[in-house]
């Protein structure tokens, strides 16, 4: 079993059976669907953060980078006003970003702690600055994509992202591989390795792993999958530009991450929900909306020790 | 939201647009003038992170609340002196109200629980400047005895206000430096940073250190604010903006550094200045490249112990 902890056991397959059917009595083209799509997308990014905030040891500031990445490689990489097909794409994207994880990676892993934070906020800032300031790429307002990808498999189409419940199952669809892919990682030797050296580098090092290539791997998987949460939110709707790179962008998925319970994985799915939740909630209550918000998480990190997740745990295990 | 505080690029009047003697001259004026202030509220942060080991990502926000004190002040009191030692003293209370409600609750938690909590509270102070001030962008006037500007050659002159606050900047860092390394303070301050467990063995109220430390952050950004309203315009969302480039400074010093804050401020002041006018094309990126080049040559930044 890969959920290893009970309150997993009961709150995933509970989301996911929810998740499944709950937009079958909503209209297709309704608000909640498009909303609940976001903020699935999110999830996703806030997991692969959570993946390397939690579980690596790797807290950066700036993931935000390769959400950017993901939504500005497809407007550049595909044809303007032509379908292209979505998994080859999305193929392209994350190995692209991969690419970059694997470069920058292996640059910057050599700092640690604050200065590593401080330089993935750079990077993201800098990539930031070269869209805000290119006029190839549409500047500050960014670029619209006009044609939504297909979505066959050997000519059988069964997808049409241009239909918003289509596009939700295709984004519901993605956050549960998500999950399980990060699941069975962290189970595997792999995964193993990767909890003793956030543990304990030195006691690791000494039994003859090489630390440095193990937290390269995850940081290019981690990426990897983030581009593909920006990519998924670019084509949700259908545009980019450089706010996905901005530095609050990745300061909001780092607050949904640990909110929902740092290192537990699908604590993000948590995180997420309740943080747009609130501020839904908040939103359509009152104009100072902000206020409400940053009290309830400053309320919540002092009475939540470990998130929400972590509260939950303790209600539901033994 | 992605405006760096204001680079006085404009501050010279110079009717030569080519980088002459003269405009050298200025802009390294100007560079020093940027950098003198970075390092005043740069050294609130990293004061904070060094002796408490707390990254308080809402010191942009006590910037941010000096400068809209200072407006409100003036604007009932009309004078520049009265409005600035009261929002020194509003911010001197707020810093002791935070530790002592929100950031002593914190101490044994980790990192992460820190930075969510001082992301709330950027999120509280946001918007209750938009609740009290409102949006619109606000200025103060130079004080009058400090309005001129002082003839430089024949063609050009520098606002005195600019002088005025680069030497305030760093009558406040010498005091600080004297702080810091001559007096009974400084000295539990230099010695929480090396080993907290054996100063508070050694019977120091540590509770209260920590709340004068953190307090003293808050009134040196505060005080930044202040300084820096008559400067430029206070806007919403002008406290991210510094607490970026802030971060910037203190890492390429060497976080906890006073000295290495320092030295990055002024080196992210004349970078900035000056590739304002060499580099406009790659101006915004500079900061970070620099950043990136330090690491990468000194991982733990250039004054680290």
């Amino acid at each position: 079993m890969i959920f290893e902890k009970r309150t997993e056991r009961i709150i995933v397959p509970m989301f996911f059976m929810v998740a499944l059917f709950a937009p079958l009595f909503l209209e297709s083209n309704s608000f909640f669907v498009g909303k609940v799509t976001t903020i699935i997308i999110l999830s996703i990014f806030v997991m692969s953060l959570d993946f390397l905030v939690g579980r690596v040891g790797l807290i950066t500031l700036g993931h935000a980078l390769f959400y950017g990445m993901g939504g500005y490689l497809f407007v550049i990489l595909s044809p303007e006003y032509e379908a292209v097909n979505f998994w080859v794409y999305t193929l392209y994207i994350c190995s692209i970003s991969a690419l970059i994880a694997l470069v920058t990676g292996a640059m910057i892993l050599r700092t640690k702690g604050v200065y590593f934070l401080m330089i993935t906020l750079a990077l993201s800032q800098m990539m930031f600055y070269y869209f805000f300031d290119s006029l190839e790429y549409g500047g500050g307002d960014g670029m619209f994509i006009f044609v939504r990808p297909e979505t066959s498999i050997f000519g059988l189409s069964f997808l049409d992202l241009d239909d918003p419940q289509h596009f939700y199952y295709l984004a519901l669809f993605s956050l549960f591989n998500t999950l399980v892919f990060f699941k069975v990682v962290l189970r595997s030797r792999f995964g193993r390795v990767v909890e003793a050296a956030k543990q304990n580098p030195d006691r690791t090092e000494a039994l003859g792993y090489n630390i440095f290539a193990f937290r390269l791997t995850c940081y290019v998987i981690g990426s990897a999958l983030g581009a593909y949460a920006g990519f998924l939110f670019a084509l949700q709707f259908g545009f980019v530009n450089p706010s996905f790179f901005t530095w609050e962008m990745s300061g909001m998925a780092l607050v949904m991450s640990i909110l929902g319970g740092s290192g537990t994985i699908y604590g993000a799915i948590l995180g997420t929900f309740t943080y747009e939740g609130l501020q839904y909630f908040f939103e359509h209550l009152t104009k100072e909306w902000l206020l409400f918000m940053g009290s309830a998480i400053i309320l919540m990190v002092i009475l939540l020790r470990k998130g929400i997740a972590g509260y939950l745990e303790k209600l539901l295990e033994k | 939201m992605q405006t760096i505080l204001r680079t006085p690029k404009s501050a010279a009047i110079s009717l030569g647009n080519s980088m002459t003697t003269e405009l050298f001259f200025v802009q390294l004026i100007n560079g020093i003038q940027y950098g003198l202030l970075l390092f005043l509220i740069a050294s609130g942060l990293t004061l904070v992170f060094g002796v408490m080991g707390i990254l308080n990502l809402a010191h942009g926000s006590m910037y941010m609340v000096g400068a809209y004190l200072v407006w409100y002040f003036f604007g009932v009191t009309g004078s520049f002196t009265v409005s600035a030692v009261l929002s020194a003293l509003i911010a001197l209370a707020l810093g002791i109200l935070i530790e002592r409600v929100l950031i002593q609750r914190l101490y044994n938690r980790n990192h992460l629980d820190q930075v969510l909590l001082t992301i709330g509270m950027i999120f509280v102070f946001n918007s209750l400047q938009s609740i009290l001030f409102g949006n619109d962008p606000y200025g103060v006037a130079v004080p009058d005895a400090l309005s001129g500007s002082i003839p430089f050659t024949d063609n050009s002159s520098y606002p005195i206000y600019r002088i005025f606050a680069a030497l305030i900047c760093v009558a406040i860092a010498g005091l600080l430096y004297y702080v810091v390394s001559h007096t009974r303070l400084g000295m539990l301050i230099r010695a929480g940073e090396s080993n907290r467990e054996m100063v508070e063995a050694l019977g120091v109220n540590i509770k209260v250190l920590y709340t004068t430390v953190f307090a003293l952050g808050v009134m040196l950004a505060a005080g930044s604010g202040i300084i820096a309203s008559p400067m430029s315009s206070i806007v919403p969302g002008m406290g991210e903006s510094v607490l970026i480039t802030c971060f910037v400074v203190v890492v390429i010093g060497g976080l906890g550094s006073i000295k290495g804050a320092f030295v990055g401020a002024l080196l992210v002041g004349l970078v900035s200045t000056f590739s304002a006018v060499l580099l406009p094309s790659i101006s915004n990126m500079i900061i970070y490249i620099s950043m990136i080049l330090v690491l990468l040559v000194k991982p733990q930044g250039l004054c680290a112990k």
